[in-house]
C-alpha cells in the first residue's frame, strides 16, 4: 500500500480545491461515533460556546492591545527588528525532540525503528471526556463535531498491544527520564520531585488513546542567549521542559476516515516551551538552533528527518497567541512567523472595519438546536436556486443527492476577498474550518460572493441574495455535501465569523512549506489535561539529581565560554562547540592563544572535508594528531603548517607521524637556506611571461611555501622576495642576460 | 477525625499534613511554594492514598501534576482557592412513548465514570442523567431507567451480590420493562452471568451483561459502543437469554452477544476479550442492527414468566491441577467442609494417581467432585484412557465441555437449591439448564488464530479491523 496524501491544501478559490502543496496534511478532529447520533453533538456542552461568553485568559493575548492597524503591508526581509517592535511581535518556541532510548516510553517495543509496510489495521473512534477538574475541552468538543473514523496501520515490528491501547503501560522507560532530567538540568530549571504522569487529550486521533501521556520534568529556567549577528545578548527564558511519547505519523485523510501509521508511536521525546520572549523572527530561528544544540550536546538525542520538530507561538499587539505546529527545520520559521503576524494584524484589520460597520456578534447566532436551514433565516436551503446551476461542483453535489446551502453573513460584504497571508484571502479561514470540522468528502465544498468571474454567475448570486434578504454589504458563502456535513459545515461559517468580531482567534495551525499556514484546530486549553490513572507517581530523588548533574556534559554556552577564553572568536568558539569534533579538539588540549586558535580553524576546514571525501569515516585518533599540536605549541613547527599537515597525516595514515613532522619542523641554517632559495625562484621568476608583479610574487611565495611551510614566518618569506624582486629590477634585464 | 478535617487534606499524612497544617493550606488551596529546587505555584491536589506520606501534588497552571516532596519546601504562600467540582453533565433522560422500556442495573465497573481522588481510580456514574451526559446516543434507543445496586469492582462480586441480582432481575421482568441491561466489571462478568443463567431460567425478556474494558474517562473507551449496542439488544433485540455483550473485533465496528455459559474473558486488557468458547456467539450488533449467528435461541416473549431459582452455597470450589499436585490439596478442602469440588484437570480431564486417595477420601465424606478441562475447549472424556476410567471409579463426574468457572457457579447453584439430597444435585449438574455444555463443537467453536502464519497473515490484512 502506497502513501498517498489525499487531502490538500484548500487553494483560495475555488475553496478545497487541489491547490498548493502540504507541508503535513492534516485535517485534525475526530469523532466517535455511531448510529443514533443525532442528539449527541447538541448534547455536549460546548466549552467553545462558553469561551465566547467569558473571555479567554490573558495569557493567551498579546501584552499590548493596540492594534497597529495602519501598518504597510510588507514582504519578509524588509523588516528590521524595529518593524516588529512596532508590530508588538512576540513569539515563543515549544520544541519536540525524541531521545535515543532502546524502546519506546512505555512498552519495550524498539524507539526509531521505522516501518515501511504493515500488517494489520484497527478502527476508532473518539469521544471526548471530563478534565480532572470537570470540564470539557474546547478542541476536543470541536473534534468530536468532526465524527471521524481513525485507522491505524500496526506492524508487528515496531508496535505491541501498547501502542493500540489494548495493554496498560509499562513502567516508564527509565533511560529517557534520565535524559529529560539532563536536558532540563542544562536548561536550568527547576526540576519536580515527583513525575506525575499525564494524558493530554488529542481526539484528533493521532494517538489511539486519544491522549498523550507526558509528565513535567522542570519549570522556569532561563540559558545565555547570544548571537552577535543579531546584537542579541541576553537570557532566553525557558517555561518548562515535559517528557512525553510522540504521536503517529498522518498517512491520509479523506473526508470522514483518516490513517495513521503507528511505527513512531510511543518514542519518548522531550517538548520544550520557552517564554514568548523572541521578538523578530531571525531570533526565533537562533532560539530554536540554539536549544537543538542543547539537546544534541547531550549526545543523546535522535537526529535526521523528524526526529526534532517545532511549534511557535506568535502573536502581535491586539492579537492572540496561535500555535503553528510541526516545523521540521529552522530555514523555514521566519518567514513563516513572517506571515503569520501579518495575518493577524489582517484579522485585526477585519475586526477594525466589522466594529466600524456595526457587526455585532448576536447578528451572526444560529439557534442552537434544529437543521439550520430550517430554524434561522440566516440559512437556506439552495437547491430550489440553484437546481439548474452550470456549476460543476454543484451540479456534482446535487448528482450525488448533497445538500447545497447557502449562509449570509450580516456585514462581511467585500470583506471574504481581502488578503490575510500572500496569496490567501480571508476566505480560507471559513473554508478550513469547514474542512477540518464538517469533512465533506468532495473538493471544492464552498464558494462565496466576492469571487467575480468564477463559479456562479451574477444573476444566481442576486437570486440567492433575494432569497436569504441579504443586502450588498453582507457576504454570501455557499457550501455544499451530505446533509449532515453541510449543517455542520454551516455552523462552522457563522462560528468563524463570530470569531471574526474578537479578531485573531486562538487557534492551532499548521505549516505549509511556501511560509503560509492554515487552520488545524481551536486552541487546546489546560482542561484536557487528566492524571493517567494506569501509572504511578515516580519520585525524583536529590541523589538521582547529583547523579545525572555530575554525568552531565557542558552546555553549549559553557563550552563557547570555554573557547572564547581559549582566544577564539564567538563565532569560532560557537561553530566549535556545536561541532562534532569539539571533543577531538578538547583531547588534544591546545594551549590558549595561536595554537588553539589555529587548531580551530584548521579542524573546521579540514576535517568536514575528510569526511566528504571519504578520507575519513569517523572523528580521527587524537594520538595522529597530538604530536603535531605539542610540536606548533613548542615553536618546532610554525601554526600556519597546520591544515597541510593534518590533511598529509590523515591522507597517509600508513606513515609514521614523525616522519611527516620531520618535513615541516624548524632546523638549523633554515634563514640561510631561505635566503638561497629566495635568489633562486626569483632568479627563475624572470623567466616566466608574468604580467604583473602581484602574480610574480604569488608565484614566488607558492614555490617557496611548498618547501619551508611549517619552517619559517611566511611574513620574512614575502619580505624576502619582495627584496629581492627590487633588486633584480634595478640590475635589468641586460645584466642578467650577461 | 471530622469528615470535614479529613476533606481539607484528602489523602495527605505524615510529614506533608503536618507543612500544611503548618503553612495553613489545604487541598485546593492555590499557592505559592518555595523549595530547594526553585518555586513552584499551582493548585494542592488531594493525594492517592496508596501513594506515598513524602509528597504534595500541585496542579499547574498548564494542567500539569508534579509532586514536591515535602523536606525540599522552605515556605507555602497561599494565594488563593480554587475547589474543583467533577461532575459529568447530567440532563433529564428525554421520554419517548414510542420507545421500549429498559432497565438498566448497576454493580461497579466503568461505563461512565469519574476520577476518584482518594484512590487515584476511577469510580463509576451512573444516573440516568449523567449517562445521557456522556452517551446520548442512549435516547434514541430506548426509555432508560437506572438502579445502583452495588458499587463494587468486578473482583468483589460473590454469590451474595448474584443472589440480591437475581431477585431483581426478576422484579424487573416482572414490572414490565422490555429489556435488562446490567453495567458489571469485566473480570468476572462470565461468573455473573453464568449465575444469572442458573438461577434466572427462560427469562421473557433479553438480559444483558455489559462492562468497558477502557474505562469511559478515556477518550477511545469503549464503553459508549458497549452500552449503545448492549441497550439496542436489550430494547430491541428478539434473544430473551442472558447474554454478555461487548466489542467483537477490538476495532470499534461491532459487538458480539455471547451465551451467559458459554463466554470467558480470554485477555487482560484487549477489547475483544470476551469470546465464546466451543460454540459460535448468538449474534452481531452494530449500530442498531442485531444479526443472529446462531439460531438454537430462546426468543423473546410477551409474557412475564420466569423460573427464579436464587440459591448458592458457597463451601464449593474450582481447583486448578498441576502435574505435582499433592493429595493434601484436596484433603485440605474436604476437612475444611467444603462440600463441592470441580477439578480442571489437563487433557481430557485427568489428575495425577497420588491424589486417587484424597478424591476416594473425599467421596466417602460426600463431597461432590466434578471435572473440567484446563484446555477450555472440548470434551472431558475420561473412557478414553485407563487413567480417566480410573478416576471414574473414584466418584468423580466428567462435566462435558462445561467451562470451569460455570462449573463452579453451577455446582454452588446446584448444592444451593438441593443442600441435602446429593443425588438431585447430581443430577442437576448434569442436565443442561442453560446450554453449560453442547452436545456437538462445531468446528469453528475453535478458533485461536495462529499469527505470523501467512494465511492468518493474509486474513488479518484482510478482513479483521
Amino acid at each position: 500500500m502506497g502513501v498517498r496524501k489525499l487531502n490538500c491544501r484548500t487553494g483560495d478559490m475555488p475553496y478545497g480545491g487541489a491547490q498548493g502543496i502540504l507541508l503535513r496534511a492534516r485535517a485534525r478532529g475526530v469523532m466517535c461515533h455511531h448510529q443514533p447520533d443525532g442528539p449527541s453533538r447538541e448534547n455536549m456542552k460546548s466549552a467553545t460556546d462558553s469561551d465566547q461568553r467569558s473571555p479567554r485568559p490573558p495569557a493567551d493575548a498579546n501584552p499590548r492591545s493596540d492594534a497597529v492597524l495602519d501598518f504597510p503591508a510588507r514582504e519578509y526581509g524588509e523588516l528590521k527588528a524595529a518593524d516588529y517592535e512596532t508590530l508588538g511581535f512576540l513569539a515563543g518556541l515549544e520544541v519536540h525532540q525524541q531521545l535515543l532510548t532502546r524502546s519506546k516510553l512505555f512498552c519495550r517495543c524498539p524507539a526509531g525503528r521505522r516501518a515501511g509496510d504493515y500488517d494489520a489495521e484497527v478502527l476508532r473512534h473518539m469521544r471526548p471526556t471530563l478534565s480532572e477538574l470537570g470540564e470539557y475541552d474546547g478542541t476536543a468538543l470541536m473534534e468530536f463535531k468532526t465524527r471521524k473514523e481513525i485507522v491505524y496501520q500496526l506492524s508487528r515490528r515496531t508496535v505491541c498491544t501498547y501502542e493500540m491501547d489494548d495493554t496498560p503501560p509499562f513502567e516508564i522507560d527509565q533511560e529517557a527520564v534520565r535524559v529529560a532530567l539532563e536536558i532540563a538540568l542544562q536548561l536550568d530549571l527547576n526540576l519536580v520531585s515527583e513525575l506525575h504522569v499525564m494524558r493530554k487529550q488529542y481526539l484528533d486521533g493521532s494517538i489511539p488513546t486519544g491522549f498523550q501521556r507526558t509528565a513535567m520534568v522542570g519549570l522556569t529556567g532561563s540559558i545565555p542567549f547570544r548571537v552577535p549577528e543579531l546584537g542579541v545578548d541576553r537570557e532566553l527564558r525557558i517555561r518548562q521542559l515535559s517528557l512525553e511519547e510522540d504521536s503517529c505519523r498522518e498517512i491520509a485523510d479523506v473526508g470522514h476516515r483518516i490513517t495513521f501509521r503507528t511505527d513512531r508511536l510511543g518514542v519518548p521525546l522531550t517538548e520544550t516551551v520557552t517564554e514568548p520572549d523572541l521578538l523578530t523572527p531571525l531570533e526565533l530561528q537562533a532560539a530554536g538552533r540554539l536549544l537543538a544544540r542543547v539537546a544534541q550536546a547531550t549526545g543523546k538525542v535522535r537526529r535526521g528527518p523528524g526526529a526534532a520538530r517545532q511549534d511557535v507561538n506568535v502573536s502581535v499587539a491586539g492579537g492572540r497567541r496561535v500555535e503553528i505546529k510541526g516545523v521540521d527545520n529552522h530555514r523555514g520559521l521566519p518567514l513563516l512567523v513572517h506571515n503569520e503576524a501579518f495575518r493577524q494584524l489582517n484579522l485585526l484589520r477585519m475586526r477594525a472595519e466589522l466594529r466600524r460597520r456595526g457587526v455585532t456578534s448576536a447578528m451572526l447566532v444560529l439557534p442552537e438546536k434544529g437543521v439550520p436551514w430550517e430554524v434561522s433565516p440566516l440559512v437556506i436551503d439552495a437547491s430550489g436556486v440553484l437546481d439548474d446551476c452550470d456549476f460543476a461542483p454543484i451540479r456534482d453535489a446535487f448528482a450525488r443527492e448533497e445538500t447545497v446551502c447557502a449562509v449570509r453573513i450580516p456585514g462581511f460584504g467585500g470583506l471574504l476577498s481581502r488578503r490575510t497571508q500572500p496569496g490567501v484571502t480571508f476566505a480560507r479561514e471559513f473554508a478550513d474550518r469547514v474542512r477540518v470540522v464538517a469533512c465533506p468528502e468532495h473538493r471544492p465544498f464552498m464558494i462565496h460572493s466576492d469571487i467575480q468571474d468564477y463559479g456562479l454567475d451574477p444573476r444566481q448570486w442576486r437570486s440567492l441574495r433575494k432569497r436569504l434578504g441579504a443586502t450588498i454589504g453582507d457576504g454570501m458563502v455557499v457550501v455544499w455535501g451530505r446533509e449532515q456535513d453541510a449543517a455542520t459545515a454551516v455552523r462552522e461559517v457563522l462560528i468563524r465569523a463570530q470569531d471574526a468580531l474578537q479578531g485573531v482567534p486562538a487557534e492551532t495551525r499548521q505549516a505549509f512549506r511556501d511560509g503560509t499556514n492554515g487552520f488545524e484546530r481551536i486552541l487546546p486549553g489546560p482542561d484536557r489535561m487528566y492524571p493517567d490513572t494506569d501509572t504511578p507517581p515516580l519520585p525524583i530523588p536529590d541523589s538521582v539529581v547529583a547523579e545525572i548533574r555530575s554525568q552531565a556534559g557542558e552546555t553549549p554556552w559553557q563550552r563557547e565560554r570555554r573557547y572564547e577564553q581559549l582566544g577564539l572568536s564567538l563565532t569560532a568558539a560557537r561553530r566549535l562547540a556545536a561541532a562534532p569534533w569539539a571533543d577531538l579538539f578538547d583531547e588534544l588540549g591546545p594551549t590558549p592563544g595561536e595554537t588553539a586558535r589555529r587548531l580551530g580553524s584548521t579542524l573546521a576546514t579540514r576535517i568536514p572535508c575528510h569526511l566528504r571525501q571519504g578520507t575519513l569515516q569517523s572523528m580521527p585518533d587524537p594520538a595522529r594528531l597530538a604530536p603535531l599540536v605539542r610540536a606548533i605549541e613548542a615553536g618546532e613547527i610554525r601554526p600556519e603548517a597546520a591544515g597541510r599537515i593534518v590533511d598529509h597525516l590523515l591522507r597517509h595514515a600508513e606513515v609514521p607521524v614523525g616522519q611527516i613532522l620531520s618535513r615541516y619542523r624548524v632546523r638549523e641554517g633554515d634563514p640561510e637556506r631561505l635566503e638561497r632559495a629566495v635568489a633562486e625562484v626569483v632568479g627563475r621568476a624572470a623567466g616566466l611571461r608574468r604580467q604583473t608583479s602581484d602574480s610574480i610574487m604569488r608565484w614566488c611565495m607558492g614555490e617557496l611555501m611548498r618547501a619551508f611551510l611549517g619552517r619559517v614566518d611566511p611574513r620574512m618569506v614575502s619580505d624576502l622576495v619582495a627584496r629581492e624582486l627590487a633588486t633584480a629590477a634595478t640590475r635589468g634585464p641586460h645584466e642578467r642576460d650577461a | 477525625m471530622s469528615a470535614t478535617r479529613n476533606d481539607k487534606y484528602k489523602g495527605y499524612r505524615g510529614p506533608c499534613l503536618d507543612l500544611m497544617r503548618r503553612w495553613n493550606v489545604t487541598v485546593w488551596s492555590e499557592v505559592k511554594a518555595a523549595t530547594t529546587r526553585g518555586e513552584f505555584s499551582g493548585l494542592i491536589l488531594p493525594r492517592s492514598e496508596t501513594s506515598d506520606d513524602l509528597h504534595i501534588v500541585l496542579k499547574l497552571g498548564s494542567g500539569y501534576n508534579v509532586g514536591l516532596r515535602h523536606d525540599t519546601i522552605r515556605s507555602i504562600e497561599q494565594t488563593g482557592y480554587r475547589e474543583a467540582h467533577y461532575k459529568i453533565p447530567e440532563q433529564e433522560f428525554p421520554y419517548d412513548p414510542r420507545h421500549p422500556s429498559v432497565k438498566l442495573l448497576g454493580t461497579g465497573g466503568t461505563i461512565a465514570s469519574r476520577l476518584d481522588y482518594r484512590t487515584g481510580a476511577v469510580i463509576p456514574a451512573f444516573s440516568p442523567g449523567e449517562l445521557y451526559g456522556s452517551v446520548p446516543e442512549l435516547a434514541e434507543i430506548c426509555n432508560l431507567e437506572t438502579e445502583k445496586l452495588f458499587g463494587v469492582f468486578s473482583e468483589n462480586m460473590g454469590p451474595e451480590e448474584y443472589l440480591v441480582l437475581a431477585q431483581k432481575v426478576g422484579e424487573t421482568i416482572a414490572a414490565g420493562y422490555d429489556g435488562i441491561v446490567i453495567g458489571h466489571g469485566t473480570d468476572t462478568m462470565h461468573h455473573t452471568a453464568a449465575a444469572l443463567s442458573f438461577m434466572v431460567q427462560d427469562p421473557p425478556i433479553p438480559i444483558v451483561m455489559v462492562g468497558s474494558q477502557r474505562s469511559s474517562d478515556r477518550p477511545s473507551s469503549d464503553a459508549a459502543q458497549n452500552l449503545i449496542n448492549a441497550t439496542w439488544a436489550a430494547a430491541h433485540g428478539p434473544i430473551a437469554e442472558v447474554m454478555v455483550c461487548m466489542f467483537g473485533p477490538t476495532s470499534d465496528r461491532y459487538n458480539l452477544l455471547h451465551r451467559g455459559t458459554r463466554v470467558r474473558k480470554m485477555h487482560s486488557s484487549y477489547r475483544s476479550t470476551f469470546r465464546t468458547l466451543g460454540d459460535i456467539p448468538l449474534a452481531m450488533v452494530e449500530r442498531g442492527t442485531i444479526t443472529p449467528l446462531k439460531t438454537d435461541w430462546s426468543p423473546r416473549r410477551q409474557d412475564r414468566r420466569v423460573l427464579l431459582r436464587p440459591f448458592f452455597n458457597e463451601r464449593v470450589t474450582l481447583t486448578y491441577y498441576y502435574p505435582g499436585m499433592d493429595p493434601d490439596v484436596i484433603d485440605a478442602l474436604v476437612d475444611r467442609g467444603y462440600r463441592g469440588i470441580v477439578i480442571a484437570g489437563t487433557g481430557l480431564g485427568h489428575v495425577n494417581r497420588k491424589t486417587y486417595p484424597a478424591l476416594e477420601r473425599a467421596r466417602d465424606a460426600g463431597v461432590h467432585v466434578y471435572m473440567t478441562l484446563q484446555t477450555l475447549w472440548g470434551f472431558v472424556q475420561m473412557q478414553v484412557y485407563e487413567t480417566g476410567r480410573e478416576i471414574l471409579e473414584l466418584g468423580v463426574v466428567p462435566l462435558s465441555n462445561m467451562l470451569p468457572e460455570v462449573a463452579y457457579i453451577k455446582l454452588g447453584w446446584a448444592l444451593g437449591v438441593y443442600p441435602d439430597d446429593p443425588e438431585a444435585a447430581r443430577k442437576l449438574m448434569t442436565t443442561v439448564i442453560a446450554g453449560e455444555t453442547t452436545e456437538r463443537e462445531p468446528h469453528d467453536g475453535y478458533l485461536v488464530l495462529q499469527g505470523g502464519v501467512p494465511e492468518v497473515q493474509e486474513f488479518i490484512e484482510r478482513v479483521w479491523r
